[in-house]
This record gives C-alpha cells, structure tokens and sequence, in this order.
C-alpha cells in the first residue's frame, strides 16, 4: 500500500499526482490553500457573509451595502471576530496566516544543516570509493550512490541503527551542481537572566474561557498561545487517498487519478454478487430433540438459473465447530430463477414452471424461493441453537473473457461448481 | 371561582403569533407576539404556568415542559413556579428544555437537553445532544458544545432569527391551521 495523490477533501482542489513526493504540496506542508480548520474545536470553518453598510468610493456621504465575509465555525460558534480577524472583502484567498517570528530562523538552520548534510555524504562517498578502488575517478563517486543521506531512512543499515535521527529531514540534500556557498550560523545564545513571572501570578483568579486548552495550544505548536484571543486559524490539513492491492493476486483494488473526483472503485468480484444468499426467514419453537421445521430462503444474485444442492455436515468435517442441532436438509437439487431486473415492469412474462415439491418449496418468487429445514435441537443449555450445513452451487464466471471454441461458436462459460459451509444461528430454544 | 380556574389553565397567544394546530400546549401558557410554534412541538405547563416571550422560535418535537420535580409527588402541596422564555430564543428540532428562567437570544440546538436547575442569561448556546443538569447560572455569551460539553464564550451574542420568523410567519398559515389568538384576560382589575 502506498500513498500516491493527496486529497483535498475540503474543496476538492486538484493536486497534481507525484509518484515520490509532491512538491507543490510540500511546499504548502500539505496544507490546503483555502480552506482552514478552527481553532478552537478543529472543524472546518465556512465562510459567512455579512451586509455592511460602506461608504462608496465616489460620494463618501451615502453607504451602499458591501459584502463582508468572516470565517465561522459551525459546531463551536467561533468566528474569526473572536479573535479580532477583520472582515475580507473578498470570499477566498483574502485570509494570512500569521507569520512565525522565528521562521528566519529556522529557515536558516535548515539550509546549514542541508549543507552540513550533503557535504558530509560526499566524504563519505569519496571514503569509500577510495577504500574500493584507487584508480577510480574522483568524479565518479559524486555521480554514483544516491541512496545513503544523512539523517535519512535510506538504506536498510540506517533503519535498522536505533537511536537514528528523525527522517523529518531526509530529502534535505542539495541538487547536484548547486553552488556551495559557505552559511554560517550563529550559536543559540543561553541567557542568564530570563522574564520574571508576573507579581500576581500566583493570586490572580483564572478565567478558564480565556485560557486555551493544552489541544488547542499544541495543534499550533509554531506559537502555542496560551490566550484563547491569540488561537488564529490554520489551513486544513491534507488527506491523503492510498492506492490498495490484494495481498494475493496483486489487482489493483482502489487507484488514486489525477483528479480525485474521477477515482473509481475497482473489486469487481465481490462474493455477495455471485454466491446464492441464504436467510432465515421463520422459526418456529424450538424444543430440546424435538423436529421442527425452519424456513429459509435462497435468493439467486445472478442472472442466469443456478443450481444449489444442500448436504448436511459429515462427522469429521472441520468446519462443524458450533453445530449444536441436527439438521435434515433437502435431498433433491433447489433450482433457482435468474434475477431479472425488468421483471416488475414486465407483465406479460410467463412464469416459469419448476415443478417444486411441496413439501420442499414454501414459495417461490422471481429469483428467490423458500424451503424447509428440519432441526432437531441437540442441547439443553441456553445458548442459540446452531445448525451447519453444506451448500453446493454452480458458479460461472462472466467477467472472464470467453474463449472462442474450436467450432467457431459462442461457447458459454463453464461452470465451476463452489462448496461452502452455511451456519445458521436460530435462537435459543422456547422457554 | 370556576371561570378563574377555567382562564388559569387555558392557553393565552398574543395577536402575531403563529401556532399551528398540530402542536400540543397544555396547561397555562402565555405566548408572545412574534413566536412561532412549529407543528408537534409541545409546550406542557404542568407544575405551573409558563411564560414565553417574543420573536421566539420552537421547532418541532421540542419539548418545553414545566414539570414537577422528580422526588416530589403531585398531591403534595407545591408552590407553582411559572417558567419565563424571554425574546428572541431559538429552541430547536428535538430540544427538551425544563430551564425554569431562560432569557434572551438563546439558542438550544437540536436534541439538547436543559435540566430545570439550570439558568440561561442571554446569548447561551447549548450544543446539538448537550445535556446540562447542573445546578447553575449559565453566564452570558456562553456556548457549550461538544460531547464532553465543552465550553467558550463568545464576544457577542448570535444573530436574532428574524429572516427565518418573518418567513415563516408568512408560509406557515398556508399549510397548516392556526390556532386562535386569545387575548390574554386579566382576571386582576
């Protein structure tokens, strides 16, 4: 399973679809461009409009009546004036994001560390190559291994080190052929005298509604404000839609496109489109070793005749585990109608004529008919009595391409007959 | 004495209200003018006469109820406390509030449930299946939301419904019957 397209739930706003990592979306930290969470309980926030009445731009004596959009919040009622945002003229794009203080900061380390990073790979690399082959070209060694990056998850010897640093930063090495300025950083300075606490830290009563929960806080963690005032919203985050494969056969069972409107669901051979569906559909009182007869139903999901035949579990069988009645099913083979979609719109369709046993067939109605089982409860204690049986059915395979037989005729798919194990719980027994 | 019973237990709407018929009130209650009162909502003033102000809006299967007590039996000798729904108050689909003093511009959303010792002031939002039973005065502003009933206060009130009122009181009398405006008898003179 691998991540491929991200998803913008929110707005459905396309991103391109990268095999390794998207660089749009990274540069945005996988955050939507529009759309923001709140602050305060973490849903997505709408726009709202407002009617405000503003001067107009020619004659500064009359108002007309201008759109003021605000963001809100749906579940929690919070909106953008709690935290003094002024209203945007315009519906989308018109709200920042407040600026980290120590975003040049950051940036700054990151670029010497990404430096720091490639320069130490290349030693390495040259190390090795040296090592190896001492005739090698120098400049053979820069264009050869890719994979071991400092700080990064690339080989499997790097994995496997614990104590390894985070791969946060994996991907930080320069493009080949950058030019290697020397950065310079200066040292984080420790400062001897830090901010003394406020007098009245101690004493002054706290208003729980102006104080941000630890949730809230983290979710910010560029500024954690410890003031509910300060909570400004961030852009949504990103979902990401996974493309999924069948451990066995390796079809593709869910696939990421390009635009995340048009994905379309895969599994074509779901069991329950194909396999005759059994239901209980009445059972009467059940007494400790007396016979009773159940009604159950079979419902054909195909739409050409299928032919059940039904056996009752053999001594040794080792799915029997929780059979706690006997049961006689019937002998003869059930034969079942194929499902006709326009059958209740056709009325001039003839019914078939199978020829049901009575004392076999309750009912039977288009694709379905209903028979009779015979339980005889084996066990007096509490539990629900459980009946197991064998059901045996033909199975053709239609999405499989037909191969043209030898005489040049449409041959029909053959059938496979399939065996499955039914188990029935009925209840407990009648008081 | 019989008329005085009879106008107490009655249910008094002020001229600009709109009640449908498909609602139940019972027992004494007093509506304002400018309240709607949806289909199968239910005002039930058992344990006293409920009070219900303007500009109010009760949707369906709210219930608003003046009961009494749970440990206390009917036969026994009870002051009846009246209830007073102020201005404005939104309460909607699926609400039950016992709240003996709710104020103004106030919202309780849908499926909540406001226990009888609690006080609404003004501006309170109770959250959609919030259930407050506590013994207190909600301040102003307040919204609870959540399943934990998790609280914050807003910096200013919500908006009045009167959109959603002016429209309703205008397409409601064609689908549904009303039920007569009383004028409110004063039985003091």
């Amino acid at each position: 399973m691998h991540a491929e397209s991200f998803f913008f739930c929110c707005c459905l706003w396309k991103c391109v679809c990268v095999r390794r990592r998207s660089t749009v979306a990274s540069l945005l930290r996988r955050r939507c461009a529009n759309c923001f969470d709140c602050p305060c309980c973490m849903h997505t926030l709408s726009t709202r409009a407002t009617n405000i009445p503003a001067p107009l731009a020619d004659d500064p004596t009359k108002t007309t009546m201008k759109k003021a959009y605000y963001l809100a919040c749906g579940f929690c009622r919070w909106t953008s004036r709690d935290v003094g945002m002024a209203d945007k003229s315009v519906a989308s794009g018109g709200w920042q994001e407040p600026e980290n203080p120590h975003a040049q900061r950051i940036s700054k380390l990151i670029e010497y560390y990404q430096q720091l990073a490639h320069r130490e790979k290349q030693e390495r690399d040259r190390k090795k190559m040296a090592r190896r082959r001492q005739c090698m070209p120098l400049a053979f060694s820069q264009h050869t291994i890719h994979v071991v990056e400092k700080y990064g998850l690339g080989t499997r010897l790097q994995r496997q080190r614990p104590g390894a640093p985070i791969s946060a930063l994996a991907g930080l090495s320069l493009k080949e052929g950058e030019d290697q300025k020397e950065i310079t950083i200066e040292p984080a300075q420790a400062l001897d005298e830090v901010e003394p606490l406020p007098e009245d830290c101690y004493t002054r009563p706290i208003s729980l509604p102006e104080v941000t929960t630890l949730r809230q806080r983290l979710l910010q963690p560029d500024f954690q404000p410890a003031g509910a005032s300060q909570l400004h919203p961030r852009h949504k985050h990103l979902l990401m839609k996974r493309s999924l494969r069948c451990r066995k056969c390796e079809h593709n069972l869910s696939k990421p496109e390009f635009n995340p409107t048009s994905i379309k669901f895969k599994i074509q051979l779901v069991a329950v489109s194909y396999i005759p569906e059994v239901r209980i559909m009445s059972i009467p009182n059940l007494r400790h070793t007396k016979e009773s007869q159940v009604l159950l139903t079979l419902t054909n999901p195909v739409e050409n005749v299928t032919h059940v035949t039904l056996a009752a579990c053999e001594e040794e069988d080792p799915d029997d585990v929780n059979s706690t009645a006997k049961v006689l099913v019937p002998s003869k083979e059930l034969v079942l109608a194929g499902k006709d979609a326009a059958a209740e719109y056709d009325e001039l369709a003839e019914p078939q004529d199978f020829q049901d046993d009575p004392d076999i067939v309750a009912f039977r109605k288009s694709n379905k008919i209903g028979f009779f089982i015979k339980v005889i409860p084996q066990k007096e204690d509490d539990s629900d009595v459980t009946v197991t049986f064998r059901m045996r059915h033909d199975f053709r395979n239609l999405t499989a391409p037909v191969r043209p037989s030898e005489d040049g005729g449409d041959a029909a798919p053959e059938a496979i007959w399939l065996t499955h194990h039914v188990e029935l719980r009925l209840g407990p027994l009648a008081p | 004495m019989a008329d005085k019973l009879n106008t107490q237990k009655s249910v008094k709407i002020a001229a600009g209200a709109v009640v449908c018929v498909e609602s139940e009130i019972r027992g004494d209650v007093t509506i304002g003018p400018r309240t709607v009162v949806h289909p199968k909502a239910r005002i039930i003033a058992e344990a006293g006469p409920i009070v219900i102000g303007e500009g109010n809006l009760i949707e369906e299967q709210a219930l608003i109820i003046n009961s009494y007590p749970e440990n206390i039996t009917p036969d026994s000798e009870v002051e009846p406390k009246t209830m007073t729904i102020g201005t404005n108050n939104v309460f909607e689909v699926g609400c039950v509030s016992q709240a003996l003093k709710i104020g103004d511009n106030n919202v309780i959303e849908s499926k909540a449930d406001v226990g009888r010792n609690v006080i609404l002031t003004s501006g309170c939002i109770i959250g959609a299946f919030c259930q407050v039973n506590t013994c207190e005065v909600i301040p102003e502003n307040t919204v609870i939301y959540g399943s934990g009933c998790m609280r914050r206060v807003q910096t200013e009130r919500p908006q009045p419904q009167t959109l959603q009122l002016d429209f309703l009181m205008k397409i409601l009398p064609n689908y549904h019957h009303l039920k007569k405006t009383i004028k409110a008898s004063h039985t003091t003179s």
